[in-house]
């Protein structure tokens, strides 16, 4: 039996369980255990993961593989994980919810994504997302004494059962005009079949695209995404707006990629329209936020619709990009989210973005690092955000949509003023009272491998790009 | 005859299913709401039959009516006032609700009509072994994948039931 593909999952539910043991061992009060041992567990299966990079192939029947692009994916989720774990203490202490549980579900939820990557077979993808996305219910609402957690787990629990009908609903169709949930099975009998499978089959993937969409947070399906974000432990939310996208976009491009499944409807044209209000209502609606928690939300709205442009080319620059694009946004992303919870440490859960005032004085490491993100969240070059969005744009010029790359950019223009006012906040405004930040060494250890990678990221972008490269090569 | 009865027995099972579960949703009283689901669950499980899912069927009244519904009346009788406690049913926006609702409706109609499903060869065979043989060789994986998550919701449930630690030792 090759157990190869599967084996970063192996190493995650083992782990979750070595987790769950090593926490009850530990006795009560002392949850460094379970942290550290889940530390040790995703760096066991990071080192799994490079070490047989590409090199699973498809197996169990066609139902997995363990192809460079599930390796490749594996690595943003596992990345983000071990920073996520990192910053995570300091926060549950805080919220007077540090339980070993919350590394488990972590894991466990890693462990679904990794099926969503490497998932060759419909089945395999629903039960992939259906495990991330009920340890997230559960990690959204880890902060039982906050209300706004609590609401935020319910919306999303709600939202999210709604729309996994939608993904099974679009399963069973495509299942029963196919006979067959196997996506190279489903390719055959689309290829062989002598009348076109219009219809019901395309109503079918529409469906399926419509459940994972939700869990990008496509406008008009992202109306739960800035209050979950808002209300969710904010290690949580950094996890969620970056693993739990590339996930979700791992799926949709294992899916859609596939020559058989365009089935001659024009995907394209519903997705421009998607990607240009998901862009433009995201950017205008983070203009006006005063909480950098629900700016950051509202950004990686915008965010997953420079991402769509990329889906949309549906050429190999595109899809490469996207995965640069992925990995360099799980640094951006989980950097500027680590930052905002150490800035707002009144624990009141507002996260003003006046808190930033002087920061550049009281603090300059963090406020540089800040910048960093930042500019790189702009696309400024040389850092890796530039490279995501300039590769990702000249795929879809080089696919004809030069119009949806022109509304790309210009609001890429209007982000520049709210990512430019924190630091404007940070180095220009007077604070009323400069409280001395308390230190945490691994949430700035976290947040200084953040900005290193995307510096290092923006420099050696064409060896990343690369990699990536190679990595879509089984799904092209 | 047998074609007949057995196309009575069909439209006995969907009024059930269908008028149930319209009771499940329009019931004012929680408790006849959830007497009402057991009609609907035991329907589902009929249709099931129908569809040559005989294993299907028998877990769907073993599982639903024998250890969700029965878990769902205990949580009804434990709570108090429950006879005279009312759900408020206020439908917000109904008009705006309403075109979604004709849209999907549409659709799904359109594609049940029309579709040219793909048939299988043999139906009405006993599915509980091939179905015992399938679980065991083709989807192991997926098999293995439904206990973690089954885990995963375990533990979720399990956090987020307890009262905090402190709490409970005061």
């Amino acid at each position: 039996m090759n157990l190869t593909p599967i084996l970063t999952p192996l190493i995650l539910g083992a782990g979750a369980i070595v987790v769950l043991l090593a926490d009850l061992l530990a006795g009560k009060g002392n949850k460094t255990v379970a942290q550290v041992v889940a530390l040790a567990v995703i760096v066991f299966a990071g080192i799994a993961t490079v070490a047989v990079w590409g090199r699973g192939g498809p197996a169990f029947y066609g139902q997995v593989s363990g192809d460079g692009f599930a390796s490749f994916f594996n690595l943003i989720f596992l990345l983000v994980a071990f920073l996520v774990v990192l910053t995570s203490p300091s926060y549950l202490k805080r919220s007077g919810s540090n339980y070993g549980e919350y590394y488990v579900l972590l894991l466990l939820a890693v462990l679904g994504m990794t099926f969503m990557a490497s998932g060759t077979d419909l089945l395999i993808i629903f039960l992939g997302l259906e495990t991330m996305s009920i340890s997230l219910y559960v990690l959204v609402g880890f902060h039982k004494q906050r209300p706004r957690s609590n609401e935020a787990a319910l919306k999303y629990l709600l939202l999210g059962a709604f729309f996994t009908g939608f993904l099974l609903y679009g399963i069973a169709l495509v299942y029963g005009s196919t006979g067959s949930t196997n996506l190279e099975a489903i390719a055959d009998y689309v290829k062989a079949a002598s009348t076109p499978l219009g219809g019901y089959m395309g109503i079918g993937l529409a469906l399926l695209l419509i459940g994972l969409i939700f869990k990008i947070a496509i406008v008009p399906f992202h109306f739960w995404s800035p209050d979950v974000y808002d209300g969710a432990p904010t290690p949580v939310t950094a996890f969620m707006s970056t693993a739990v996208k590339a996930a979700a976009f791992a799926a949709a491009m294992r899916i859609f990629y596939h020559p058989a499944m365009t089935l001659g409807i024009p995907w394209d044209k519903a997705l421009w329209v998607l990607a240009v209000l998901t862009i433009t209502v995201g950017n205008l609606a983070a203009l006006s936020q005063s909480s950098i928690k629900r700016m950051l939300a509202y950004s990686s709205i915008t965010h997953a619709g420079y991402l769509l442009v990329g889906f949309i080319a549906r050429n190999e620059l595109g899809a490469s990009g996207m995965l640069y694009y992925l990995f360099s946004y799980g640094f951006m992303n989980v950097g500027a989210f680590t930052i905002a919870y150490l800035v707002n440490r009144r624990g009141d859960g507002s996260y003003s973005l006046s808190d930033y005032a002087q920061l550049g004085a009281r603090n300059p490491v963090l406020a540089l690092l800040m910048s960093i993100f930042m500019l790189s969240l702009t696309g400024i070059p040389p850092l890796a955000g530039f490279f995501g969005k300039f590769y990702v744009f000249s795929a879809a010029v080089q696919a004809g949509y030069v119009w949806l790359v022109i509304i790309g950019v210009l609001n890429s223009v209007i982000s520049v003023f709210y990512y430019l006012r924190v630091m404007v906040i940070m180095y220009m405004r007077e604070a009323e009272d400069l409280k001395d930040l308390e230190r945490v060494p691994s949430v700035g250890f976290a947040a200084l491998v953040c900005g290193l990678a995307i510096v290092l990221l923006g420099l050696f972008s064409g060896s990343l790009l690369e990699v990536a490269r190679n990595s879509i090569l089984t799904i092209l | 005859m047998i074609e007949l009865l057995s196309q009575a027995a069909f439209w006995l099972f969907i009024i059930v299913t269908v008028g149930s579960a319209v009771v499940v949703v329009f019931h004012k009283r929680v408790i006849y709401s959830a007497f009402a689901l057991l009609f609907t669950f035991f329907g589902v499980a009929g249709l099931y039959v129908f569809l040559a899912a005989d294993f299907l069927a028998a877990s769907q009244v073993l599982i639903y009516v024998g250890g969700i519904l029965t878990l769902i009346i205990f949580g009804v009788f434990v709570t108090a006032k429950i006879y005279t406690m009312t759900i408020p049913q206020q439908t917000h926006q109904r008009f705006l609700a309403l075109i979604p609702v004709l849209v999907i409706a549409g659709v799904l109609m359109y594609v049940l009509f029309t579709a040219d499903w793909k048939v299988i060869d043999h139906p009405n065979q006993p599915t509980t072994a091939r179905l015992g043989k399938l679980l065991l060789t083709t989807y192991l994986v997926p098999f293995e994948v439904a206990s973690v998550l089954l885990l995963a919701a375990l533990i979720g449930a399990m956090r987020l039931a307890r009262p905090r630690e402190e709490d409970h030792e005061q």
